[in-house]
């Protein structure tokens, strides 16, 4: 049996002429944990939005657990959780109810004891009317909602926008246990140390299109490598003019640099002023996601989209 | 599914509340001032105005089909315009549609619900408002001299439903198909304003007789007849044809929906 959960085959949508996403490809096995990453309006609402069915591809197609998103949606739904980046409650409704109402909604017996561990692990009461949370309460409220009947694939746009720090790990520890059972998560977020925290693989999209999908190890090494090194004698200012080498710090004896490309020139040319010491500096997600954002040409970048 | 039927009714209680009451108090104080308006109306019976509008008040039977049976539902179509065009494009823009279309139901079944809870509340409305009249009615009848029943009265006033289930279908295919809520209140404004005022220009303007089917007040009987002859069997089943294919319009239209995206049908997908 196939462990690819969620495949997208050139999956495009476009806001009339404007661009939602284009040609995205991508995999989810199972058991994954799927971080999106990209800036406001790059494509990740949308694309979540298509796997979900709530709006239909330009073009391209998407399916989960090997069924049509736009077929089979319903057959899909019955496992899947979806937290939606911008969603609204009925006001007058208690949480509690409506919580009910949509457990209700599956085909599968709704845990009760589960919700309530819910209720209590994201420090919520469910018996207020829903026009009476805060912005934060209220995205507890979705996220129940996701995570309630154990679905077997979470979609969570944006989990913890509104939340304190405290709950932003408990949702991290959530999304954790998810993957501990087998489940399979997919998220969108804008917050890297978060994605670094969970994410397996992430894919960094970009004015709609998927320019790099990796593993979040990979992604760093690939991307460059901080080093800071004590030389015997200091090299001149350009003395490491290379492509692919740039240096961004320099105090006495010791200059940091960040390379890209080039190693063994770069190596052959720092031995001539004699290496004492050598550090290699952590690369954060932040930082691979600012450079690839800084890139000029797209269309450079989406040549790697099926990594 | 039925919980999503309930949530979607309850939701309504203090609309169905507050119109209904308000409607049957509207009709109660119609029905009850009769018995001191009573000889002057026959006067009114010459005014061309009135006769323009197709409304007879010289009679019990004309005040009554004219100021209750006819003002009730347009009144109520109002919140018709609302709530229909509410309910898909409304809930859409406030944000309250996207977590129930991904839950595992259709889009058939979620269109069919919400058409359903409507369809009720406008029933429950009407019905508290008919009581109104009907009870007023009762408590006059002892004061002035009538043929009417008190259930040719109920019924009478009952049989606008069929054209507020034509107008309900209709906003709801509206909300299903333009992209805005406001757009959708805008268009079928428009149309009650033309399917009433339409009415009103057949009896003036015979010419227009070719075409008045299209206005749907004219499926509606409010003649001082209604009481004895009963509903209009034939109009009621052209609102309902109507309501009916309006409803499957709705459901298509949905189906094709591209829910949060804003966009005019023929900027949607083929798919």
């Amino acid at each position: 049996m196939s462990n690819i959960i969620l495949e997208a085959s050139d999956l495009s949508f476009f806001y009339g002429t404007h661009r939602g996403i284009k040609d995205v490809n991508l995999q989810v096995t199972k058991g994954e944990v799927f971080g999106f990453l990209g800036p406001n309006g790059a494509g990740k609402t949308t694309a979540l939005r298509l796997f979900m069915d709530v709006m239909r591809p330009t073009s391209g197609s998407a399916k989960i657990f090997g069924l049509d998103c736009r077929e089979q949606g319903v057959q899909i739904r019955q496992n899947v959780g979806y937290l939606p980046g911008e969603f609204n409650l009925y006001p007058n409704m208690r949480a509690k109810d409506y919580l009910s109402m949509l457990a209700s909604l599956r085909q599968t017996s709704p845990d009760n004891r589960f919700r309530n561990q819910l209720y209590e692990r994201l420090d919520f009461d469910p018996s207020r009317k829903m026009r009476t949370y805060s912005r934060g309460n209220k995205q507890k409220i979705g996220l129940i909602a996701a995570f309630m009947n154990k679905p077997e694939l979470l979609i969570l746009d944006e989990p913890t926008g509104g939340l304190d720090p405290i709950m932003q790990h408990v949702v991290a520890e959530l999304v954790n246990e998810a993957k501990n059972e087998g489940r399979t998560v997919i998220f969108s977020s804008h917050i890297l140390p978060e994605v670094q925290a969970v994410c397996d693989r992430v894919g960094i999209i970009r004015q709609g299109r998927l320019v790099k999908t990796d593993s979040v190890h990979s992604l760093i090494e690939q991307q460059f490598k901080r080093f800071r090194i004590f030389f015997t004698s200091e090299p001149p200012i350009d003395a490491f003019s290379l492509n692919g080498v740039s240096e961004i710090a320099r105090q006495d004896k010791w200059i940091t640099l960040e390379i890209a490309s080039n190693m063994v020139q770069f190596m052959q040319q720092a031995a001539s002023y004699g290496i004492e010491e050598i550090e290699s500096l952590p690369v954060t997600l932040d930082e691979i996601f600012m450079s690839l954002y800084s890139d000029e040409d797209p269309s450079v970048r989406a040549k790697d989209s099926h990594a | 599914m039925l919980n999503l039927f309930k949530h979607e009714l309850f939701s309504r209680r203090f609309a169905i509340l507050g119109w209904g009451i308000g409607l049957a108090l509207f009709g109660a104080m119609y029905v009850g001032i009769y018995p001191q308006m009573a000889e002057y109306l026959p006067t009114l019976g010459d005014i061309p105005l009135y006769q323009s509008m197709g409304m007879n008040m010289g009679s019990l039977e004309g005040f009554l089909a004219s100021a209750v049976v006819q003002f009730l539902p347009i009144m109520l179509v109002i919140y018709v315009v609302i709530s229909s065009t509410a309910t898909l494009a409304g809930e859409e823009e406030n944000g309250t549609l996207e977590l129930i279309v991904t839950m595992p139901l259709a889009r058939w079944q979620i269109v069919s619900i919400k058409a359903l809870a409507l369809s009720v509340a406008i029933l429950l409305i009407l019905t508290i408002a008919s009581l109104g009249s009907t009870a007023t009615f009762i408590i006059i009848q002892n004061m002035i001299e009538t043929d009417i029943s008190v259930l040719e009265l109920f019924v009478a006033i009952m049989s606008s439903w069929p054209l507020l289930m034509a107008f309900l279908m209709i906003g709801l295919f509206l909300g299903a198909y333009l992209p805005a809520r406001r757009t959708a209140s805008m268009a079928l404004t428009i149309f009650v304003i033309i399917s009433y005022f339409g009415k009103i220009l057949v009896i003036s303007l015979p010419s227009l007789e070719v075409i008045k089917f299209l206005f749907l007040f004219t499926h509606f009987d409010t003649s001082p007849e209604i009481f004895s002859k009963g509903i209009q069997l034939e109009g009621a089943l052209i609102l309902l044809g109507v309501a009916a294919v309006f409803f499957v319009l709705a459901l298509l239209s949905f189906e094709r929906r591209d829910i949060t995206s804003g966009l005019w049908p023929w900027q949607r997908a083929n798919r």
